[in-house]
């Protein structure tokens, strides 16, 4: 292999009261796609703003090009050929595709912009990439999530960057679009510029990696190693420290003749869903399975209430909910756990004890008044009934780890005693090791007499944690069926034959349908 | 944070960070207790007695009290996410509206307690309206409380005719004049406003729901927290505290008039703010709110007795601001 | 005027403000009354008649306080008067911005003068010189412009005059006694008004060897009054004489005297406002006098305006053109006189 293009040796960098990185190892060569691996907290993301620039570091080495180096700000960082697309793209809404590619260093003669040129520069780029249809001119904040992605990538090249650091790129993507995100980075690597790829997801890291460094607790466990052939329960034991064995809990039959508890009727709202009917018995998991844009969380918000139905019922234990309102489907014994979970689900800077009883606040008051003891008593309760970590109900939220978080929705639910509970993507930005904690408290919730209703992007997981599936394509469910009677590749057909019937209607409806 | 597995006692985990937060709470009211501390040491030093006395204090006290309570109504808005800029013109318009020829005319069939009502309603009013057109009508709080700034001086110089109206109801006068130990009603009134408030933020679901609709608007709401009506009880609320000014102003200057409260909407903020409520919301303190009415209110009256110009007060107030606040930033983060 | 006593000075104030009555003729009362049957009237009888028709551009500052109002209704109520005025008023504005473009507009519209009392005097005076180049003359009431060649004419109340006539009735007051605490209510102080009244009060006091103790600053309006007035009776335990400028922001500092319980000084009022009077006249509280600012200046420069459109002079000089300056006098009121000026008081 050849020289190195950068060079980590035991970089530390730590924060007032915590060793964020502890003794990281990491080696990145031209025209390779190296993928990092870790769990959330383990350190990547102090790491990925160590080679951004935005963080010193307190000791260790970075050798650029066999030289050492030191990042002072950012800018050094890019002027020295690395650029990084975090996770929540940092591209300004309101400039247009060719602005943004260029921010920082516009094309300029005499302070004037030069208009021509800049669009002209950003549609060589875009092409090269393979998308010569997001048109320079367009504004940022039309495009989809893939299409800013590109945006992204075409702003790392502007800037000569010979290393592109890309932070779960594929987190906001559907499987298509993924799909064209992996072609890019291949013509990347075939051009020489090197990658370092940051995702949850192994089989992704399979399908595009070239080698691999395993973080644990802010140090370099594994590097080195082959991003294709190293087994998933070596990958996952580096990562957790312990062995997985059964990802998906097994299931339990809910009583049969039990009457349904959640009984969706004829729901539809415009341009988003139609004619959605289901039921859901105690003690049974029902997953919703489909594509992202294809309104599967647009139905669950509307279930609950957080979107207005235009048609159709939904009825709790023979009772109809009023249309629209949280509130009463809060009283009536919902619960929802969003999809996003920092920005809809969690009051971040609030401790976490406030976080699980703020649903439940005037079972703790008098007159008005708080109870303070007892309701911090009860949210800890339903906090170690979930097993958050650590066991802190005074700790502040926005601390805890993403699978700690998402248990912290759930225990607020449980503090609720809610019947029923609307899971929307319950296992995103959650690391593999706690997924399958996760998974097992969703199935004893199940267990103990609640409807469940799940949905994910990970059809694998819909298909594992429920008892029946509904799939969903363009706002319709075109099949519901027991989970055992279908496998990935029969829902994948079911929504591509859906795909394909429905195409002109397709890109005139999907409100995310310019996709790349 | 890693998830390493704690087990063991919890104990010795839950104490230490409560510790933590109490002692954040404290340094960052440290700050401004020392400010205030250093502005009664000038006022010593410089005055001696005169500020020292007795009268001086209540005098103090009583100047902070009507534009402290507004400074209270505004720390629940601003926790809660919003801000409101027609604080001082709903203060005019209620003061206004309570002394009109009609409403004094009631007043002395009725009893004073017309007037005061009447201020309070009117604020509420006011207060409502904002409410509404922010949660319901989308308009951000910036822009409709703006409007309302324009339209209820606007309303309040038509009632009083650009004229000064002076209470004439002896009721009223008494009442709110009256002193029980030496000290004025409305002095009572802002301290009660003071406790009330302190309760309301911290030891109510009240207060808990304007902490997570200030904090994340979204979450609460999935939480079935009605946001929309929460947000219109805030600005009815901090409507409410404007009535009361007006009333404690309407006591101290005997006069309604639409001149009344001009700017207070920068002052009430600014106590706020260097109080340490956050202008994003989401965390706030009754606390930290009254220890900046009171450094302002103590500046202009060491200024005053140091018979030095309101320039230089002008001069004085930004440089407290901006120290009030790096202090607070500095102490915050050595205890986190 | 060094040499003259206060008391001769007082009168010859007292006269001027006399015959600037007469030959600005009763400004106020012309527009309430049918007959106009009065001496004054009488003597302006040239200046009554109709004349050709002339367009006034009219722009002050916001009213929001009663002088102000004040000003601009008796403008109007003089405007509504003359059968041969054709008054386009703009609305107050306390924007200097916002008033220039005024100004700018009155030009465009090519009106034959412009009465301006301008929010801030230096601001305008270049808009105002603009007017006077394209043969607009223009009336500049109060406030006046940084340039001659800005304002055909000039009226002016008298700032430094109302400080003198304050100081002066103190110094009456104290009658010799040299270690009287007098202390000051300003208005905005950052108004050169403010300033020119407190330069004439302190002058008036060294007269007679006084100073000023406590001096603090409001804004002219009563909340403002009375917030500095509460901290001033702390900073000063014992004061023999106080001068507050203005009568709006005054009824805020009579509440925060009547608050503190204080009744051992003498307290002169500012502008006339008919609240003042009237308590002048009941003499049951610390107001003894005050000092006229005349709210008639608008009105004034409404008259003068037409005349000068219309080129003509003033019937009762024997000059040809209308003066380039007219101030008008500061006089004194007190439980004396106070019959006289009642009717001239503006409501606040």
């Amino acid at each position: 292999m050849s020289e190195p293009l950068l060079q980590l040796t035991g970089i530390v960098k730590t924060f007032p009261g915590v060793r964020a990185l502890d003794g990281v190892d990491l080696t990145l060569r031209a025209g390779e796609v190296h993928c990092l691996l870790g769990q959330n907290g383990a350190g990547k993301s102090t790491l990925i703003k160590v080679l951004s620039g935005a963080h010193a570091v307190d000791e260790g080495e970075i050798r650029l090009d066999g030289e050492p180096v030191s990042f002072g700000d950012p800018q050094a960082a890019l002027d020295a050929g690395i650029a990084t697309i975090y996770q929540e793209l940092d591209l300004v809404d309101g400039l247009s595709v060719a602005d943004n590619i260029f921010l920082g260093h516009e094309k300029t003669r005499l302070g004037f912009a030069r208009v021509a040129d800049t669009r002209r520069a950003a549609r060589e780029l875009l092409t090269s990439l393979g998308h010569p249809e997001i048109r320079p001119a367009r504004e940022i904040g039309s495009l989809s999530a893939a299409g800013k992605q590109i945006v992204s990538v075409a702003r790392a090249l502007s800037r000569r960057a010979r290393l592109i650091v890309m932070d779960e790129p594929s987190a906001v993507l559907d499987p298509d679009e993924v799909e064209g995100l992996f072609r890019v980075i291949e013509g990347l690597r075939a051009s020489g510029k090197a990658i370092l790829y940051i995702s949850h997801r192994l089989e992704e890291i399979r399908r595009i990696g070239d080698r691999l460094t395993v973080l644990k607790d802010g140090r370099t466990v594994a590097a080195d190693l082959s991003a294709r052939d190293t087994p998933t329960s070596e990958l996952v034991a580096l990562m957790t420290g312990r062995e997985v064995s059964a990802e998906f809990p097994r299931r339990t039959e809910p009583v049969p003749e039990a009457p349904p508890l959640l009984v969706v009727d004829g729901l539809g709202r415009d341009g988003e869903f139609e004619d959605v009917s289901f039921s859901v018995r105690p003690g049974e998991i029902v997953g919703l399975a489909g594509l992202v844009g294809a309104g599967r969380s647009e139905i669950v918000e509307t279930v609950y209430g957080a979107r207005r139905a235009h048609r159709g019922s939904v009825t709790v234990d023979g009772r109809a909910l009023r249309r629209g309102s949280v509130d009463a489907a809060v009283a009536a014994g919902l619960g929802l756990c969003p999809e996003e979970r920092k920005s809809q689900g969690l009051v971040l800077d609030e401790v976490v004890s406030r976080n699980i009883s703020l649903a439940s606040l005037t079972r703790f008051s008098r007159l008005g008044a708080t109870r303070d003891a007892a309701e911090r008593a009860a949210a800890h309760e339903a906090a170690r009934s979930v097993d958050v970590r650590p066991d802190d109900p005074d700790r502040v939220t926005r601390t805890l780890s993403g699978g700690n978080q998402q248990k912290v929705v759930l225990a607020r639910w449980l503090l609720r005693s809610c019947r029923v509970l609307l899971l929307d993507e319950p296992t995103r930005g959650v690391d593999v090791g706690a997924r399958s904690e996760i998974y097992a408290l969703i199935r004893s919730l199940a267990d103990d007499g609640l409807a469940v209703v799940v949905v994910s992007s990970d059809i694998d997981e819909v298909l594992g944690l429920s008892d029946r599936v509904l799939v969903v394509a363009d706002g319709r469910v075109v099949h519901a069926a027991a989970s055992d009677s279908l496998d990935a590749h029969a829902v994948l057909d079911l929504i591509l034959a859906t795909h394909e019937a429905a195409d002109d209607h397709t890109a005139a409806h999907d409100p995310k349908g310019d996709a790349a | 944070m890693s998830t390493s597995s704690v087990t063991g006692s919890t104990k010795p985990a839950t104490a230490h960070p409560q510790k933590r937060a109490r002692s954040l709470g404290v340094a960052r009211n440290l700050g401004l207790v020392v400010a205030l501390v250093l502005l009664c040491v000038v006022g010593l030093v410089t005055a001696g007695d005169r500020f020292a006395s007795t009268n001086n204090v209540i005098t103090v006290l009583s100047l902070a009290s009507a534009i402290g309570v507004v400074a209270i109504g505004m720390t629940f808005v601003i926790t809660g996410g919003g801000i409101d800029l027609s604080v001082g013109a709903i203060v005019a318009l209620a003061s206004v509206w309570a002394s009109t020829t009609g409403t004094q005319a009631m007043a002395e069939n009725v009893g004073w307690i017309v007037i005061v009502t009447t201020a309070i309603a009117v604020g509420i009013a006011c207060g409502v309206i904002n409410g509404v057109l922010i949660a319901y009508g989308k308009i951000v709080p910036f822009i409709a409380t703006l409007a309302m700034l324009a339209s209820a001086r606007g309303l309040a110089e038509i009632l009083a005719d650009r004229k000064t109206q002076i209470i004439r109801d002896q009721g009223f006068r008494d009442a709110l004049g009256a002193r029980p130990f030496g000290v004025p009603v409305i002095v009572f009134l802002f301290a009660l406003v003071v406790i009330a408030g302190w309760f309301l933020l911290n030891r109510t679901t009240f207060g808990r729901r304007t902490f997570a609709v200030g904090g994340n608007t979204e979450a609460a709401r999935l939480a079935g927290i009605k946001v929309q009506r929460h947000t219109v009880y805030l600005y009815a609320l901090l409507g409410a505290t404007c009535g009361l000014a007006a009333v404690m102003l309407m006591s101290r200057t005997q006069t309604g008039s639409s001149t009344h409260g001009l700017m207070w909407e920068l002052d009430a903020i600014a106590a706020v703010v260097i109080g340490g409520t956050l202008l994003s919301g989401g965390r706030g303190t009754v606390v930290g709110t009254l220890l900046g009415v009171l450094i302002f209110t103590t500046l202009t009256n060491v200024f005053t007795l140091n018979n030095l110009s309101t320039s230089v007060q002008a001069v004085a107030k930004g440089v407290i601001i901006v120290v009030a606040v790096l202090l607070q930033q500095r102490l915050a983060n050595r205890t986190t | 005027m060094s040499t003259t006593t206060p008391r001769r000075r007082l009168l010859a104030i007292g006269g001027a403000f006399a015959s600037a009555a007469l030959v600005l003729s009763a400004c106020t009362n012309s527009s309430d009354d049918d007959g106009g049957d009065n001496a004054a009237n009488a003597g302006a009888a040239d200046n009554a008649e109709s004349g050709e028709t002339v367009r006034i551009g009219f722009s002050a500052p916001a009213a929001d306080h009663g002088w102000m109002a004040a000003i601009t209704d008796a403008a109007l109520e003089q405007a509504d008067a003359f059968d041969d005025v054709e008054l386009i008023h703009a609305e107050g504005t306390n924007d200097v911005n916002l008033q220039i473009s005024q100004v700018e507009t009155f030009i465009n519209d090519k009106v034959d003068a412009i009465v301006l009392l301008p929010f801030d005097g230096a601001a305008m005076t270049d808009v105002a010189t603009r007017a006077m180049e394209a043969g607009i003359p223009v009336i500049n009431v109060d406030r006046e412009f940084d340039s001659p060649f800005a304002a055909r004419t000039t009226v002016l109340g008298d700032n430094y005059g109302m400080g003198v006539s304050a100081g002066t009735y103190i110094c009456e007051q104290a009658d010799g006694d040299t270690g009287a605490v007098v202390a000051e209510i300003a208005g905005i102080d950052s108004l050169p008004l403010t300033q020119d009244r407190s330069r004439g009060f302190k002058d008036a006091l060294a007269d007679c060897g006084l100073k000023v103790s406590n001096r603090v600053a409001a804004e002219f309006t009563v909340e403002t009054g009375e917030r500095a007035a509460a901290n001033l009776l702390q900073a000063a335990p014992k004061i023999d004489f106080l001068w507050n400028h203005d009568d709006d922001q005054g009824v805020g500092v009579m509440a925060a005297i009547e608050n503190a319980g204080r009744d051992e000084f003498v307290m002169v009022g500012g502008a006339g406002s008919a609240n003042v009077m009237r308590s002048i006249e009941a003499d049951d509280t610390v107001l003894k006098a005050t000092v006229i600012y005349p709210s008639t200046q608008g009105a004034d420069g409404i008259k003068l305006a037409r005349l000068i459109a219309q080129g003509r002079s003033m019937s009762d000089l024997a000059e040809v053109e209308v003066p380039r300056v007219v101030q008008l006098a500061a006089p004194t009121v007190t439980k004396e006189n106070v019959d006289q000026y009642m009717d001239s008081a503006f409501e606040s």
